[in-house]
């Protein structure tokens, strides 16, 4: 197998305008998936095949996420088709059997990679309930978010659920919530304020001192 | 249970217009969910104003009608359609507690869709398109006969169910295996590669076309012109991925090493449609056999089965 008859973005299955983000994450799921003995290849591929496979995700990737060697890549990219649209059928370049050819891939797509991000929730309300839900939607766990915040996880456990009354005073609160959303990638703002109505609503209810 | 009346059907002019979409729900392996995934799949629709019709094929342990709290019927079913006992097979729709839903129900411990012919098969699939449903949704049996291979890719979209489970990965694997084989074979039927394809369908084939790249490799070297419609053929096969039971960040992504996978090993793209998170909800809307996007719809799983549906309508 030829590297060099390969595109590279086909390597990592990303798109020639991939982000330096996309490349990134497709090269971290691409390294998952072709470990030996991955549950996802196992039955399919030999040791042997998925060190291939791995060796050339790691040749795109050191090409891809270097600015300076992508753009001789992509500017090399466009000379080639070019030159190919120019060429006669028989001039084109032979197929390899594995991966995925550059000239002819079977149907142009993208993993979407959204199903790895969060939602916003339907009613515009970020209660407790509703940023779990984007934090298991997000697939990350409390201890992480109390680990990278330096919040206490009892705290990010009382916000999910809303207990009110186990959580700190407004302005600890406010703080909390807007790390615990940078997190999870939402508007820092937007929760705050959804999340600060509803508590300061519970403050004010009758009966309370 | 209470059945209450279908809603009066209030199709709007453009879906009038539009004949029924058909989706297939396989997955090879017995117990991922498969049933689960089709009632709530259906049931959505059917909540979002959608006429649906829901097929038990499984007919050898067709269970469908427990996911809605049914009882066992003795009314007809989709035997006494395959079997022409029944002509129409509208008879066999029953209403289901789900407005806007109705079910065709398998028969339990029946022989199967087994015996039918691939062009029984296909009758079948235009028939379910005219019974005045927007949506049709066909819930595949286990395994990898050949029925249970020509419904999936039969229909307009097929969705393949998978557990994180190396087991389920496996079978998932084998299944697309297998149809993608079928539909090379049925494809290229009239082809000069059509015994190259019967050839590598055998793992051990002399020529060493391990997997389907190999194949298409092969018959690019060997009959160039053929390889132009085998192309089209792979593209226009484009079967969608649901993980099932998803219990932690690791097993959300296993969606898209599969994709990977399937797209080095099959020169096929599948989408990863989205995941259902192993959830106690699940089992307990199983127990009290009701869907789960009706007994629990703020559950986790609910709004990823939601998710998914609105993935496959749009257009």
């Amino acid at each position: 197998m030829n590297a060099t008859d390969t595109n590279l973005y086909e390597v990592l299955e990303l798109i020639d305008a991939a982000t330096s983000q996309d490349i990134d994450r497709a090269y971290r799921i691409a390294r998952a998936t072709y470990q030996p003995a991955s549950t996802a290849t196992y039955s399919l591929f030999s040791d042997d095949e998925n060190a291939e496979i791995l060796q050339r995700i790691e040749e795109a990737y050191a090409v891809l996420s270097d600015p300076r060697m992508r753009r001789e890549y992509d500017a090399r990219l466009r000379r080639d088709r070019a030159s190919r649209h120019t060429a006669p059928p028989s001039a084109a370049p032979k197929m390899v059997a594995l991966p995925v050819r550059e000239n002819e891939p079977p149907a142009p797509s993208v993993p979407d990679y959204s199903l790895d991000e969060p939602d916003e929730p339907d009613d515009g309300v970020y209660d407790g309930p509703a940023l779990r839900r984007v934090r298991i939607r997000h697939g990350i766990e409390l201890d992480e978010i109390s680990a990278r915040t330096k919040i206490n996880e009892s705290h990010l456990s009382a916000i999910e659920q809303n207990r009110y009354d186990h959580l700190p005073a407004g302005v600890y609160l406010r703080g909390f919530l807007r790390e615990f959303a940078k997190c999870l990638k939402l508007d820092p703002k937007a929760v705050t304020e959804s999340y600060m109505a509803l508590f300061i609503a519970h403050d004010r209810r009758p009966g309370r001192a | 249970m209470n059945v209450r009346r279908r809603a009066t059907r209030t199709v709007t002019p453009e879906a009038a217009r539009l004949p029924a979409r058909v989706w297939a729900i396989g997955g090879g392996k017995g117990g991922i969910g498969k049933s689960f995934i089709a009632a709530n799949v259906a049931a959505t629709a059917a909540r979002s104003g959608r006429q649906v019709l829901l097929i038990d094929a499984d007919l050898g342990g067709a269970n469908l009608h427990t996911c809605f709290g049914m009882p066992a019927g003795r009314g007809p079913n989709l035997s006494d359609f395959i079997e022409d006992r029944i002509q129409d097979l509208d008879k066999a729709a029953e209403e289901t507690p789900i407005p806007g839903l109705r079910l065709i129900r398998g028969a339990l411990g029946h022989a199967g869709t087994a015996d039918t012919s691939h062009e029984q098969r296909t009758q079948l699939v235009q028939a379910s398109r005219g019974l005045g449903a927007d949506l049709v949704i066909f819930d595949l049996a286990a395994g990898m006969d050949r029925a249970t291979l020509d419904f999936f890719l039969e229909t307009d979209e097929s969705m393949l169910v998978a557990t994180p489970e190396p087991t389920s990965i496996e079978n998932a694997y084998s299944f697309l295996r297998a149809s993608f084989y079928r539909k090379l074979a049925h494809g290229l039927r009239d082809s000069p590669v059509r015994d190259l394809v019967r050839e590598a369908m055998d793992q051990r084939n002399e020529r060493g076309i391990r997997t389907p790249t190999d194949l298409i490799a092969e018959i690019e070297r060997l009959e160039p012109a053929a390889a132009e419609n085998l192309r089209k053929l792979i593209s226009s096969f484009r079967p969608r991925l649901v993980v099932n039971q998803v219990r932690n960040r690791e097993e959300v992504k296993l969606g898209f090493s599969i994709r990977s996978v399937c797209r080095k090993y099959f020169g096929l793209d599948v989408e990863y449609l989205g995941y259902v998170s192993y959830d106690d909800l699940v089992w307990r809307s199983i127990k009290e056999r009701r869907p789960l996007v009706v007994a629990y719809p703020q559950s986790d799983s609910a709004i990823y089965i939601r998710q998914i549906v609105k993935k496959m309508l749009q257009p």
